[in-house]
């Protein structure tokens, strides 16, 4: 019935036609490394707009995962893309530490900026003017 | 290979890598110990952790024992440890000592100043020695993994470290300046990481440089070059090197001036040891395919002891020989053929003068451009300057410049060169440790001067060769050292870096440090203009530093290699000679 449905888009319009092919194609490593590229850019933009300390930390946490998601996708043995040079278990064995770091690092950053709150009564980056020159 | 032989293996590696791993269990276990001892009151009282950090940092280095492993020309080749993370040879001594070392340095500089009072001295010194392991993690990484780790090891605390005044203003913003910008960086790094770890599809720095010279990542070289600058980001962010220096400025002052010794010495080092590690590895690939973690006792061995997933793939290629003669090689290359660099000009095949592959002379000159912006950035924006640990701040961008120089003159002399080559990183480690005594030094006298007067701005510190001669005498020593005059160690630093820009033949590079020294002397020497010519100021009360106090005896400490080192300076060269002898291959 699917593939019916298909035919009928075929003779209508090549273009829809190849958006269905890609979008009927089985999840691959590709649609893994889109997804850890869109938190990627997503994360530094929210580092680069946000005025807010703790949305900058969430822009951080986010450019972390994104990698983070490439490296269990590449390490992944269901997503092989050559056999002899896989990641493998590296790659998981990778991003399990990366979250740790991550922990550790919110942990550290989040205590600065309480002690930055406590200073200045605010947690605006923006305010954090002080120091220039 | 089955379970038990795997289990066999795993502790055989275990205990031989742990023997090679001394210095960084003690620092660990002096960690534990003032965790431990902090719980009660009474052990606090007997133990303090300052004592336990400056035996710890102590024991380390006498563990790691450069007069050993360094003597006539090295004593140990290279080895891979715990299955290939950690890489230990000569170059891993020399920085392991050269960190725990100058740590030393630093927590007697802290005791001496009051830095950490008695209600979070242990937290303090935790700090500084969790970075210090990170630090010295850096210095011998061999696998991606490690790389990210320690340079995090080595970040979060330094972040704390800078924000150790709490209640001060200036502090907890350069603190939450230098976390954010740190943990922004390192998020980059790790991306590039996974990517390059992605295409080449390991994470062993050996293993990837073998891939990469071989073409395997030919089809993806703008997602190559895009990982590589990834990479770079985090490398400048530690070596505050130009585009990627606004932290250090602002950190600097904010911090105390203890603290920013600790990051401009040790922090720099072990980043610099990183980056040679990292260029170098991607430059000089082994001729064979590396196996993880096995050394040359092992393979001996003849039984394929090795992890298995390296001993199955070392059976898969002596069935197909050919790289590319797999299946999934050859669609890839049938619809499109973009050139390969690889392809181009063969490792084997480049032809003689051009000396280097494309990734070495790529690797080279993106790091001696930055090195020569990095280097003039830092010496043009110390002259405004009025705040001295500002000041100071601008002259560590500078010096980082200065020492990433060599290492783009060892890149370029990698293959045809080989003995230049050593000597040229033999430079940056020479480098690195006589700055340590300058830098340190400096930013002692600056928290000696604060505890006194309660100023760091330069107009404060007029005058003061009429009361303290001999502490203005110890830092004119330093500053002339820092510049590179003559007489002083600074000079012999500089000049074995200039001899390795000469020797590859950079002369354009050498043109740009030796503009910048001349450049350096105008603001160094406004300093001493300031206190030795300047009148004494009405609103400020003499200060009397007597050198014959534990503080005058610590900066003439730090001061006297300045000015006896340059008569006898070979043993030491001859170290950082022997220390980089497993680099180059020479």
């Amino acid at each position: 019935m699917f593939l019916e449905a298909v035919d009928v888009f075929e003779k209508k319009d090549s273009k829809r036609k190849a958006m269905i092919d890609f979008l009927s194609q089985p999840v691959g490593l590709t649609h893994y490394l889109i997804v850890g590229a869109v938190m990627f850019v997503a994360g530094l933009v929210c580092m680069a707009t946000k005025r807010n300390a703790l949305g900058v930390l969430m822009g951080i946490e986010l450019v972390l995962n994104g990698a983070n998601l490439n490296f269990v996708a590449f390490g992944s043995g269901f997503l092989i893309r050559n056999p002899a040079y896989q990641l493998g278990l590296d790659g998981q064995i990778i991003s399990l530490f990366v979250i740790v770091l991550a922990a550790a690092e919110a942990a550290i950053a989040l205590a600065i900026v309480l002690n930055f709150y406590n200073n200045h009564s605010t947690v605006d980056v923006d305010r954090a003017d002080e120091l220039k020159g | 290979m089955n379970y038990e032989q795997l289990v066999q293996f795993v502790i055989g590696d275990t205990g031989e890598s742990l023997g090679k791993f001394v210095p960084e269990l003690i620092l660990c276990g002096s960690i534990l110990l003032m965790l431990l001892l902090r719980l009660f009151d009474f052990t606090r009282r007997l133990l303090p952790s300052w004592f336990i950090a400056l035996v710890g940092v102590t024991a380390a280095f006498v563990y790691s024992a450069p007069w050993v492993f360094l003597a006539d020309g090295g004593q140990i080749s290279r080895s891979e440890i715990f299955t290939g993370m950690l890489v230990y040879d000569t170059f891993t001594v020399y920085f392991r000592a050269l960190l725990t070392f100058a740590t030393a340095l630093f927590i007697i500089l802290t005791r001496l100043t009051g830095l950490a009072n008695r209600e979070n001295d242990s937290d303090f010194y935790t700090l500084v020695l969790g970075a210090t392991v990170g630090m010295c993690l850096m210095a011998s990484a061999n696998h991606f993994l490690i790389v990210f780790l320690s340079i995090e090891m080595a970040s979060i605390p330094s972040y704390a470290l800078v924000g150790i005044l709490k209640s001060n203003r200036k502090s907890s913003e350069a603190s939450m300046k230098y976390a954010v910008y740190g943990a922004g960086a390192a998020g980059i790094m790790l991306y590039g990481i996974s990517l390059l770890a992605g295409i080449s599809g390991s994470a062993h720095l050996p293993t990837i440089a073998w891939r990469l010279s071989q073409g395997i990542g030919a089809d993806y070289q703008l997602v190559l070059v895009l990982a590589a600058l990834m990479l770079l980001v985090g490398m400048a962010f530690k070596l505050s090197a130009v585009p990627f220096h606004f932290w250090c400025p602002d950190a600097f002052e904010g911090a105390s001036a203890e603290v920013n010794g600790f990051l401009s010495v040790v922090s720099k080092a072990a980043a610099l040891a990183l980056l040679v590690r990292l260029a170098v590895g991607f430059s000089l690939p082994p001729a064979a395919e590396p196996v993880m973690g096995a050394n040359e006792v092992v393979m001996a061995s003849g039984d394929q002891r090795a992890n298995p997933a390296a001993a199955g793939l070392m059976i898969a290629k002596q069935q197909n020989a050919p790289i590319f003669a797999t299946a999934w090689a050859e669609d890839s290359r049938q619809g499109h053929d973009p050139p390969s660099v690889a392809e181009v000009v063969p490792v084997a095949d480049a032809p003689a003068d051009a000396g280097a592959t494309p990734t070495r002379t790529f690797l080279a000159y993106v790091i001696a451009i930055m090195a020569a912006v990095t280097c003039t950035f830092g010496n043009l924006a110390a002259y405004g300057q009025t705040n001295i640990k500002r000041l100071l701040a601008y002259s560590t961008i500078a010096h980082a410049g200065y020492m990433m120089m060599p290492i783009a003159a060892g890149l370029l002399m990698l293959e045809n060169n080989p003995l230049g080559a050593t000597e040229a990183f033999a430079a940056l480690l020479l480098y690195a440790f006589l700055y340590v005594f300058m830098n340190l030094g400096a930013f002692a006298i600056v928290a000696f001067v604060r505890n006194a007067i309660g100023s760091e701005e330069i107009v404060d510190y007029a005058g003061l060769v009429r009361s303290s001669p001999g502490l203005v005498f110890c830092f004119a020593a330093i500053l002339f050292s820092l510049i590179g005059l003559p007489p002083l160690a600074g000079f012999l630093a500089k000049l074995v870096i200039f001899s390795g820009l000469v020797n590859a033949g950079m002369f354009w590079l050498l043109f740009i440090a030796g503009a910048n020294t001349v450049i350096s002397l105008f603001y160094y020497l406004n300093v001493l203009r300031v206190m030795i010519f300047d009148p004494e100021p009405e609103t400020r009360e003499p200060i009397h530093f007597p050198m014959i106090s534990l503080r005058g005896i610590y900066v003439a400490v730090l001061t006297a290699p300045m000015v006896l080192l340059i008569i006898q300076w070979n043993g030491l060269y001859e170290w950082a000679i022997a220390a980089c002898k497993n680099l180059a291959g020479a």
